[in-house]
């Protein structure tokens, strides 16, 4: 398909798809152990920088680990939460979505105020007061963003629902033998599958994000697991003296959350279907 | 000197992706002339370029059309290389616009008043006369209340009222030349009349001059001085009106008016094969673009493209002795008297709807005590207006909906509760077919899979589904190997044949269809229309419904007329349409654009304005 080699969708995708490598084969990667502590060159510069070593390339810490080692570990957590967070986010809300748009009336009713009252919370106070509930660490993150999130595909998932529930191809199904189930699955998903998959997209760069600033605020996945929210914490005191251990993970977060964004847009230009064409 | 000239005029449109784009003709050396106070009929179906005409003279082409050549002479003034303020000075002023969609032409969220007072300050106006002006013109196109119609929103008029309110904008500067593009195709057939016959004494009294842009001969021929015919981007013929249809030269002319049903009998329809050539097939045809479709053809007509030649009367073809000897290539479809078993019934079907929000909820009847009997292999047609509740039957009788109140007794079984037995009972019974295929038809499945889309719900093979799907595309006349097309890859024809053939798959016994030929071309649907009469060969009863009565009288043996939710008469087709006893019918046929040849109505103004 020509419109999957859109500029957009090409850089989105090789972003994402560097992080999550960089992640699964952070072990091979990384120059260093990245909780190896070398207290001798603390603070050490970029390899470009004055005074700086092809030796750690990226710079050592306060406590003298390697910044790119503790960066591209760093993506392993980064990639986990944004994926099983917005799978699960999209897994509820999509699940909610498909039964308030297709079925309407009540059930339509109680879950658009479901929807309603759990939106009214700010969404960071929300995952700060599940954090503090749930205790740190990995899997309690992943729980918090879900937990908060879900209602953003809900919503957006239910308005498509219902335009091609009232489709004439869907009735047509029914009249046609389809159970509700099959024509669900079969007339109605197929047509807001784009509109999933580009919000997905768009809640694992928002997964990212919430996991640095729990992560940066000490209610993130822990001291022992290594996260870019918690490198900036560390970066924020020598900001001065050593600007790369803040930077870094800066960058990191950055490109991962645009690469997240221009993937999700491209895939929903690649996947909507031109109906109009002739 | 003529007030409206156009020369040689060609329109090209860019086609084809990628690097590859080729231009295509849109309109080919067009020429016509437009006298003072003349009427000229430009008639053609979707795609011959008809309103790329009207978008020419407005300097306002689509993105991917230019002008190539030619020139449009308006008051001795070539139009396309004024510019742009001459051309937006002249607009609204000398040459004004009546639209397709009355509704979407004016602003949702701005009064009559305001809208009208913003031409009238365009015009030069002074501002205190806006409002006498503003009653004035509306009471020249005959709307009720003109003085408290000025502060209503147009979400709050009827379609024929906005119309109305667009037609005295076009008509309050006086202009010398009015392009109406479809003015009524968006309109009830009631309505329709009514505003035809209002643009034609305003045009009258005013002597303005009227390009008349339609797809429809019956209506042209009532409104016409002149006709032009449009096919594939060039005028095949032209000529007065009364002489074109009587004597028609051009073979495309004749198939169109062969190929409408008429209201005064049942007749054989034309039917020609395939359709017109789209923007892709127009960049590489050559010769006479009507050959590959036309009866008479023959050596030569696919090489050699003939100008338009003659002078009062003018025809593109070779050979215009044969047209009049064009004969209707289907028979007309037999009646069949209603001896069978009952195989629906319906008594004292109701729907009443719930509407508003939590407070002050009110009920709104959509149907009421409707009652009838569709006997085995009996087509029955139900005409009425929008919002008589044809579709809410519809409805109602394939179990989308549920009824208020009656019952519905389908193969002798109640299935007015819907519950899962009555279910089983309509799955091996009845199947609908849905009006607009766009919307009827999954735009991410194949079209082999649409059509064996039954079988599938029945869990049955795929090698079984492939071969029922390739049969049916074969008997609905359609080329198997499209199965594997996506519907938007198919023309308007062929996704209604696609519609229909999966309903088809089902073998039901009854068959109701909304309106699946409104919104074609005269050419297609009388390719449907055969269809359908073939299906009855089969023994396959019909519940048509429709707002084009000749189309009814055409293919149904009963008919249900009906009004407001009610049905105010039925019986056999060939009695209705001949003795009409209900005032309404009476006035739904009066309505009707009469068949050509008939003689000319004069009664239109008699009826009285209307209410809504």
């Amino acid at each position: 398909m020509s419109k999957l080699l859109h500029p957009r969708f090409v850089i989105g995708t090789s972003l994402v798809l560097a992080v999550l490598l960089a992640a699964i084969f952070a072990p091979l990667l990384a120059p260093y152990n990245p909780a190896h502590q070398d207290l001798l060159a603390t603070l050490a510069p970029a390899a470009w920088q004055h005074g700086g070593s092809v030796a750690h390339l990226l710079g050592t810490d306060s406590l003298g680990r390697d910044v790119l080692s503790r960066l591209i570990y760093g993506a392993r957590a980064a990639m986990l939460v944004a994926v099983a967070a917005a799978t699960g986010a999209a897994l509820i809300g999509s699940l909610l979505a498909l039964a308030g748009g297709y079925l309407g009336g009540w059930v339509d009713w109680s879950i658009g105020r479901a929807v309603d009252v759990w939106m009214s919370f700010p969404p960071v106070i929300l995952s700060l007061i599940l954090m503090t509930g749930l205790g740190t660490g990995l899997f309690n993150v992943i729980l918090a963003i879900v937990l908060v999130d879900w209602t953003r595909f809900c919503r957006v998932l239910r308005a498509e629902v219902l335009v091609v529930t009232h489709r004439d191809h869907v009735a047509a199904a029914r009249l046609l033998g389809f159970s509700h189930l099959r024509t669900v699955l079969l007339e109605v998903l197929p047509a807001v599958l784009p509109l999933l998959f580009t919000l997905f997209a768009l809640e694992m760069g928002i997964a990212v994000v919430v996991e640095a600033i729990l992560s940066f605020v000490g209610l993130g996945v822990g001291a022992n697991q290594i996260a870019w929210g918690q490198m900036i914490a560390d970066g924020r005191q020598a900001v001065f003296e050593a600007p790369w251990n803040l930077l870094a993970p800066v960058l990191a977060i950055f490109a991962t959350v645009a690469g997240c964004n221009l993937a999700g847009d491209g895939l929903r230009r690649a996947l909507d279907l031109d109906t109009t064409r002739a | 000197m003529s007030l409206l000239t156009v020369e040689n005029l060609t329109v090209t449109a860019r086609v084809g992706q990628g690097g590859v784009a080729r231009l295509a003709p849109v309109l080919r050396g067009v020429g016509l002339a437009l006298d003072k106070g003349e009427v000229l009929g430009i008639v053609g179906e979707s795609g011959a370029g008809k309103s790329m005409l009207g978008r020419a003279i407005a300097g306002y082409l689509p993105p991917g059309f230019s002008v190539a050549g030619g020139r449009v002479d308006f008051n001795r003034r070539n139009l396309l290389a004024i510019t742009a303020e001459a051309r937006r000075a002249m607009l609204g002023r000398e040459i004004a616009f009546i639209p397709q969609e009355p509704l979407s032409a004016l602003n949702p969220v701005r009064t009559v008043f305001s809208q009208l007072g913003e031409h009238y300050t365009h015009l030069g106006i002074p501002r205190r006369e806006h409002r006498a002006r503003a009653i004035e013109a509306l009471a020249e196109v005959q709307l009720p209340d003109p003085e408290s119609l000025l502060r209503r929103f147009p979400h709050q008029l009827s379609g024929g009222m906005c119309q109305r309110v667009l037609i005295a904008m076009a008509f309050a500067s006086r202009p010398r030349l009015i392009v109406a593009d479809e003015p009524t195709t968006a309109l009830d057939v009631s309505v329709q009349a009514r505003i035809l016959e209002l643009m034609a004494a305003l045009q009258r009294r005013a002597g303005t001059a009227v390009l008349f842009i339609t797809h429809d001969l019956r209506l042209a021929a009532g409104i016409c001085d002149r006709l032009a015919v449009l096919y594939a981007g060039a005028v095949v013929e032209e000529g007065g009106a009364a002489s074109v249809l009587s004597r028609p030269l051009h073979p495309y002319t004749r198939a169109l008016e062969l190929a409408n049903p008429a209201l005064s009998a049942r007749r054989g329809l034309m039917v020609l094969p395939d359709h017109m050539p789209g923007l892709a097939a127009l960049a590489e045809a050559t010769g006479c673009r009507f050959a590959p479709r036309c009866p008479v053809r023959s050596h030569g007509c696919a090489e050699r493209e003939i100008p338009l030649i003659g002078d009062d009367r003018r025809v593109a073809c070779q050979y215009p002795e044969r047209t009049l000897g064009i004969t209707p290539s289907a028979p007309a479809p037999p009646h069949r008297a209603g001896t069978g078993e009952a195989l629906l019934s319906v008594e004292g079907l109701g729907r009443r709807f719930r509407v508003g929000g939590m407070f002050r909820r009110h009920g709104v009847t959509a149907l009421e005590d409707a009652s009838f009997t569709l006997r085995e292999g009996e087509f029955l047609g139900v005409v009425g207006e929008s919002g008589s509740g044809k579709s809410t039957l519809a409805r109602l009788i394939v179990g989308l909906d549920r009824p208020t109140t009656g019952r519905i007794i389908l193969a002798g079984a109640d299935v007015t509760k819907g519950d899962a037995a009555a279910r089983q009972i309509r799955l091996a019974n009845l199947q609908m077919v849905f009006q607009n295929p766009s919307s009827a038809l999954n735009p991410r499945r194949r079209v082999g899979s649409i059509v064996a889309q039954a079988l599938e719900a029945a869990h049955r093979p795929t090698v079984e589904r492939e071969a029922v799907a390739a049969e049916l595309m074969r008997a609905m006349g359609l080329d198997p190997a499209l199965v594997s097309r996506l519907p938007a890859q198919l023309s308007g024809g062929q996704r209604q044949r696609v519609n229909i053939a999966r309903a088809l798959a089902a073998r039901p016994r009854l068959l109701v269809a909304d309106e699946i030929v409104s919104g074609l071309d005269v050419s297609i649907q009388a390719q449907l229309l055969a269809l359908l009469a073939r299906l009855r060969a089969g023994g396959i009863a019909l519940v048509f419904i429709s707002h084009d009565l000749a189309v009814v009288r055409h293919l149904c043996d009963r008919v249900i007329v009906m009004q407001q939710g009610r049905i105010v008469e039925q019986g056999e087709t060939e009695r209705v349409f001949a003795s009409p006893q209900a005032d309404y019918t009476r006035e739904l046929l009066a309505a009707a654009p009469p068949d050509i040849g008939a003689p000319a109505p004069t009664r239109l103004l008699a009826i009285p304005p209307p209410a809504g």
